[in-house]
């Protein structure tokens, strides 16, 4: 089936085929519970992160409201298991869709405004959201939290513990990396980047901004409501926290830091920000201070982010090696020095 | 494609009126462009002229009047409504996708004229491989036709101002307009730019395409254009082929001063 029609190399299937075979066999590296626990928080990230990178990254939105709708997945399936007795696999993709009706909502009314008024605008319907959970106890127990959820089963299969759940999780990132691989290999992703480079411009093309960005959005609220629904049953108690500001920065920290726009770039930034919060457990509440100095650092000196620095590498090694058979690629280099 | 869409009138704007406050910047304006037309715009700074632009491309409401295109009314048409009904424009200010490739600049332009999209990406469907191959062509042509194929994979933004302004007409060019609205593509460029231009609007004129242009440079004008609208202070003053308009001695007064043009 695959032709290659693209002038794409053998090598990068290999390369993709290799990454997969080695997160697939790193359960087995790690060796104790502890540390296959921090490789299912990594993946968890990376799911989080590259949902929200559909919106920071392709349609060039920040929103400070992501974390609330991985709120509304991980309690909407943790009310559906808990109260009505649903198994947790039918409350994923009800998670997925109430976090995506959410965020139809929230962006049909935040998307009038673009910038920094919608960034401000997703804040406050985060805060929203956040306050609603805290005080309706009789649904969501407020500060309480929901307790004994139930661990994720399909069939006999239960995820009742870290490996079997990393390789959920893992899947699961594996299908939202294709799904964005799909997304900016298609019409409406062009249109996602034509919309973030120049809204004016993509109108005149036809382009219904407002709409586009709309999708975009919903797309980006519904897999993180998928992402906390698993979360939920992984971590199996949840307090109105999981939609705190702390999750929102830290959401915003992976994507940046990894670098927006790309797919590698979140899974990237999600394990180097796991890495060092538990490697910096030691600095205690001095770790945001570290985060918060990163992400300057990063925003300041690389803005494409970590993989941003693999791809200039690699362009570079590209223009040595391939210089005379295609001199076509030698230009995008030039790129910095304008 | 019905004949009608080779001949007769294409864009017919009656009575066309733009407020802004207490000033009109557009006033009463009526014209027609026939199709396979190169029309000009032309008029002193202030003329009125970007305003009327941005009202045809669906930017900007009029206060009054209509705008008809290819039969429909499109009064009060979003941009995006103009844009999927085959009015494309290029903007005064450079205006691209600066951070994607000149190729991707093309195939991201090319929205109108494409149809698989997430779910066909994602299910690989032969229509989706089979538009994605058509497209990839399409948009290597569209950077030949300006000149632009040995760019194909440089970032919008790392590229000449002169490459600039030509991959803003392979953008406009990607959504295959009925009706191309060029917002001064001259300025700042030299005679033998300019010269490039007049080529390139000829040919843009061959593949098909009807052309309403803003311009100042009176050369590139007077020989493209088959006919020229002159608005002063909003209002149409004179409309005509380039030789008589330019003599118009109202026209002169006006716009070039009070000397004489031989263009």
């Amino acid at each position: 089936m695959n032709t290659n029609s693209h002038g794409h190399s053998l090598g990068q299937p290999l390369a993709i085929a290799g990454g997969i075979a080695a997160l697939a066999v790193l359960p087995f590296l790690a060796g104790n519970a502890y540390l296959e626990h921090l490789l299912v928080l990594w993946m968890l990230y990376a799911l989080l992160a590259l949902s929200l990178n559909i919106v920071i990254g392709y349609l060039g939105e920040l929103t400070f409201g992501h974390a609330a709708f991985v709120g509304v997945g991980a309690y909407t399936s943790a009310i559906l298991s808990t109260q009505l007795g649903l198994p947790p696999l039918l409350g994923l993709p009800l998670a997925g869709l109430v976090a995506a009706g959410f965020g139809l909502v929230i962006g049909y009314a935040a998307l009038r405004v673009v910038g920094p008024q919608f960034a401000i605008l997703t804040l406050g319907f985060g805060a929203i959201l956040f306050t609603i959970t805290n005080h309706w106890v009789d649904l969501t127990r407020g500060p309480m939290g929901i307790t004994d959820i139930p661990p994720m089963a399909i069939g006999p299969l239960a995820f009742d513990s870290a490996r079997p759940t990393y390789y959920l999780v893992l899947a699961l990132v594996l299908a939202t990396a294709y799904l964005c691989h799909a997304l900016v290999g298609s019409r409406t992703g062009r249109a996602f980047l034509a919309v973030r480079e120049n809204a004016p411009l993509a109108a005149s093309l036809g382009i219904n901004v407002f709409h586009t960005k709309l999708m975009g959005f919903v797309a980006a609220t519904a897999i993180a409501g998928i992402g906390g629904a698993i979360y939920a049953h992984y971590i199996r108690v949840i307090t109105p926290d999981i939609m705190g500001v702390h999750n929102v920065a830290a959401l915003i920290i992976v994507v940046i830091i990894g670098g927006r726009g790309t797919i590698l770039g979140p899974i990237l930034g999600a394990l180097v920000y796991i890495g060092l919060l538990e490697s910096l457990r030691v600095a205690g509440p001095l770790r945001m201070v570290i985060f918060a100095a990163l992400l300057t650092g990063t925003v300041v000196f690389l803005p494409g982010g970590l993989i941003s620095l693999w791809q200039r590498w690699r362009n570079a090694h590209k223009s040595e090696n391939n210089l005379p058979a295609t001199p076509t690629g030698l230009p995008s280099t030039e790129g910095g020095a304008k | 494609m019905s004949p009608a869409a080779n001949s007769g009138e294409i864009l017919a704007v009656s009575n066309l009126t733009r407020i802004f406050g207490g000033l009109t910047a557009v006033r009463d304006v009526t014209m027609t462009v026939q199709a396979g037309e190169v029309v000009g715009l032309i008029g002193p700074n202030g003329a009125g002229k970007t305003t009327l632009f941005n009202m045809l491309g669906g930017s900007l409401p009029p206060s009054s009047g209509s705008i008809r295109f290819a039969g429909t009314d499109c009064t009060g048409a979003p941009s995006h409504v103009m844009g999927q009904r085959g009015v494309s424009r290029t903007f005064q200010i450079t205006s691209l996708f600066p951070s994607l490739t000149a190729l991707d600049n093309v195939r991201s332009a090319a929205f109108r004229t494409t149809r698989a999209g997430w779910g066909a990406a994602i299910l690989r469907s032969p229509a989706y491989r089979r538009e994605e191959a058509e497209l990839r062509r399409k948009a290597l042509e569209i950077l030949a036709f300006c000149d632009l194929d040995h760019r194909a994979d440089t970032l919008a933004d790392a590229m000449s101002y002169g490459e600039q302004r030509r991959l803003e007409i392979a953008i406009a060019l990607a959504a295959e307009p009925r009706l191309l609205l060029l917002d001064e593509p001259a300025a700042g460029m030299n005679p033998e730019e300019g010269q490039r231009l007049v080529e390139m609007i000829r040919r843009i004129r061959a593949r098909g395409v009807t052309v309403l242009l803003v311009e100042h440079h009176m050369r590139v004008v007077a020989s493209v254009c088959d006919r020229l609208v002159v608005l002063d202070h909003g209002v149409k003053i004179a409309e005509g082929p380039p030789a008589k308009v330019l003599n118009d001695p109202e026209v002169i007064r006006v716009y070039l001063g009070r000397e004489p043009v031989d263009a």
